[in-house]
């Protein structure tokens, strides 16, 4: 459980840099364009795809974060020995959130779109990927870490 | 919510996905242009024009993520949910369902996939990528399947249902 409050920790911070630096250049015929979570997102609203755009905002950047923060909060407050108000909410939102937690699978995706990029023009990659790289191996830890059996017995005030 | 109510959710969710299965998978999910070239792609499409460019292995993880995964979990959940009530596999029973669970979210590369492609859209006349309407089917199946395997406990798989008194 430290080592989840850790890894969560590290993971949220991680996420900054994730989300603001581009994680691939794409150029055709000396056009070039930066590419970040965000544009993807952006990409699918403005050609009409809101609920798509929603989908992916979600899933790629609300859903990580919350699932992390909700973790941390709940093994942060496991490890000091201190119920903070909303235990149990948070605990929920972290239990609910665990399969909506797609960073590495985002990850793959960014793989597999340089790769198919490539066919279509010239590819680079931007620091951005590593940091989601980073961030997608976090959570992975923290997923494994995170004691559910553990924090639902401390939530509901067994132990 | 209660377990019988959970096992006719999830009932609910498997029969949506199924139907949405089929636009998902024969509607294209986008629509490449490259220099004049227009191209458009369903989802078995693209993992074809990666294995044709020579991208074997990558071919073959969109495949395993976006065409495989799907149909295993459909057909599991089909068999979990036929199963509901008896004492036959119970113990291999859990274990598909925990495995289902595991996998639920990998066809989501697919929609991530899109995202990343879309910002190219923005390129203008050289190089567009426009997202169909294939996209948003498979985006729905992707989440009904996600929460019909969500909303069956693996405890359901052990409790036999209470004689009907009506």
């Amino acid at each position: 459980m430290h080592a989840a409050w850790a890894f969560a920790m590290a993971a949220m911070i991680v996420l900054i840099p994730a989300n603001m630096k581009p994680i691939l250049i794409f150029s055709v015929a000396g056009n070039s364009q930066e590419n970040l979570i965000i544009t993807g997102v952006e990409g699918l609203w403005s050609q009409g795809f809101e609920p798509l755009g929603m989908l992916v905002f979600f899933s790629a950047i609300l859903a990580p974060f919350l699932y992390l923060a909700a973790v941390s909060y709940v093994s942060a407050s496991w490890t000091l020995q201190r119920r903070p108000p909303f235990l149990g909410i948070v605990f929920r939102v972290a239990e609910t959130l665990e399969s909506w937690n797609l960073l590495p699978v985002f990850a793959i995706a960014c793989a597999v779109s340089v790769v198919k990029l490539r066919t279509l023009g010239k590819v680079s990659w931007e620091p951005g990927s590593l940091w989601i790289l980073v961030a997608a191996i976090l959570t992975m830890l923290v997923v494994q870490c995170f004691d559910r059996r553990c924090a639902e017995l401390y939530v509901e005030g067994v132990k | 919510m209660t377990d019988s109510l959970r096992y006719e959710v999830s009932k609910a969710l498997t029969a949506t996905s199924l139907v949405l299965y089929i636009p998902a998978n024969f509607l294209p999910v986008m629509t490449i242009t490259i220099t004049g070239q227009v191209d458009s792609l369903t989802v078995m499409g693209g993992v074809w024009e990666l294995y044709d460019t020579g991208l074997a292995p990558v071919a073959a993880v969109v495949f395993l993520a976006s065409v495989f995964v799907p149909v295993v979990k459909l057909l599991s959940l089909y068999w979990l949910l036929a199963l509901h009530g008896s004492d036959i596999a119970q113990s291999r029973r859990m274990k598909v369902h925990a495995f289902l669970v595991r996998i639920g979210t990998w066809a989501m590369i697919d929609i991530f996939l899109l995202s990343i492609l879309a910002a190219v859209g923005q390129l203008g006349i050289l190089a567009s990528v426009q997202a169909e309407p294939g996209a948003l089917f498979f985006g729905a199946m992707i989440i009904c399947t996600l929460y019909a395997a969500d909303i069956y406990k693996t405890h359901m798989i052990w409790r036999q249902p209470l004689p009907q008194t009506t």
